[in-house]
């Protein structure tokens, strides 16, 4: 018995057989076996010795094979404890509530404070109270009621510009009341001479002119 | 070059069926997947040379196989699933066996006497013949030969299924079949 040289076809013949070629690949074959005196006689051998394995084979109980088998181990499907629907929207309605109102707390904090904060800048601008105020400990030093450092008024309305020099002969410690006539006119006409537009954003001054009530001095 | 049809493709469906429905409890479905494959399986372990507890060795099959059925993703199909089974247990019996010559697993030295004397009943001169050839094959050929002529598997299942390669398959079974032929042109 000889081989076949085109040994495709010759791979092809159990699928033949058992009749797993498609159609046009089956029709090749089929075209080629009969044409083929070899593949013919393979094709031959293949369906004896299939017969062959076939009828030796001893008949199997299917009764014993299945009476041996475990049981089906019938899965129930998990029951997942649901929490109610009314429950799911509750939790909803606070993850809401907790976002909106942390969204708010935000913008308004974030409104509240200063951008940036210049110091140069604000620092000059507070008009506080001397220090003799109550509670300090330069008490000793401190102007008399009603009066307001002229120095901090000076440097408030001239802490830039040409301000500085106007009003530089003030004496630091000098009072409205001590003020004549020119020293007077010059501080109203730096005053005057203030641009209309602040050049920063103003920051919210603080000026307490209250030195009377918090001086250890009273009136 | 080899285009087979998947032709188990609507049976392997059938058998995916089969075990989600006995997975669910359905008793009918495991008698059923025993119905399709026993036979074959039971083919096998003859092609492979055993002939006592058959019955044994293919219940053993399934029992293995659904003890782990949660094992099978259906990767192959599931018939080829079962041979591989089966193989197993087969390497282990024969392991087992080593010592007992009472095993119709022919050395390829003496396959002849010991089939002569064991399979008396065969009439037939032609099937002797042949079952002498196949007896006298390698056990890995006669494996991958069994699978390829008597059930139709692919090269690709039968690699799966004996664990090998595809090409290695190939080769089995060509060189399986050129050896048939020279015993039989004896």
């Amino acid at each position: 018995m000889n081989d076949c040289p085109n040994a495709d076809i010759r791979d092809q013949l159990p699928d033949l057989l058992h009749d797993r070629l498609d159609m046009s690949m089956r029709a090749a074959v089929m075209a080629h076996v009969d044409a083929c005196v070899d593949c013919r006689a393979e094709l031959e051998l293949l369906r004896s010795v299939h017969g062959m394995l076939v009828s030796r084979t001893p008949r199997v109980d299917i009764e014993y094979i299945v009476g041996a088998l475990p049981k089906a181990r019938s899965q129930p499907a998990r029951v997942v404890a649901r929490r109610p629907m009314w429950s799911d929207w509750r939790i909803a309605a606070a993850v809401t509530v907790l976002a909106v109102g942390g969204g708010s707390l935000a913008v308004l904090r974030q409104g509240a404070t200063p951008s940036v904060v210049d110091t140069s800048l604000v620092a000059p601008m507070a008009v506080q109270p001397d220090a003799g105020a109550p509670g300090s400990s330069t008490g000793a030093t401190a102007p008399p009621a009603g009066s307001t450092s002229v120095a901090r008024i000076a440097t408030t309305v001239g802490g830039s510009g040409a301000g500085e020099q106007g009003v530089a002969d003030l004496p630091t410690t000098a009072r409205l009341a001590d003020l004549n006539e020119r020293q007077l006119r010059a501080l109203l006409d730096e005053i005057d001479a203030l641009q209309a537009v602040p050049i920063t954003e103003p920051e919210p001054v603080t000026i307490r002119l209250d030195g009377k009530a918090t001086s250890p001095e009273g009136a | 070059m080899n285009k087979p049809v998947r032709g188990g493709g609507s049976d392997d469906q059938r058998d995916l069926d089969l075990i989600a429905r006995w997975k669910a409890g359905d008793e009918r479905a495991a008698t059923e997947l025993v119905e399709r494959h026993a036979a074959a399986l039971a083919r096998f372990a003859v092609s492979s040379g055993e002939r006592n507890e058959v019955d044994e060795l293919v219940q053993d099959t399934f029992v293995r196989a659904f003890n782990s059925l949660d094992g099978f993703r259906g990767d192959s199909s599931f018939r080829t699933w079962l041979f591989t089974i089966e193989r197993r247990l087969l390497l282990d019996r024969r392991r087992a066996d080593k010592r007992r010559r009472d095993r119709t697993e022919l050395q390829e030295s003496d396959s002849a006497t010991e089939y002569d004397a064991l399979d008396s009943v065969v009439a037939d001169e032609t099937q002797r013949r042949l079952q002498e050839a196949v007896a006298r094959l390698s056990p890995t050929q006669r494996e991958v030969f069994a699978l390829r002529v008597a059930e139709g598997l692919s090269y690709k299942e039968i690699a799966e299924a004996v664990g090998t390669t595809e090409g290695a398959a190939r080769v089995h079974y060509h060189n399986a079949m050129r050896a048939v032929k020279e015993f039989l042109d004896e």
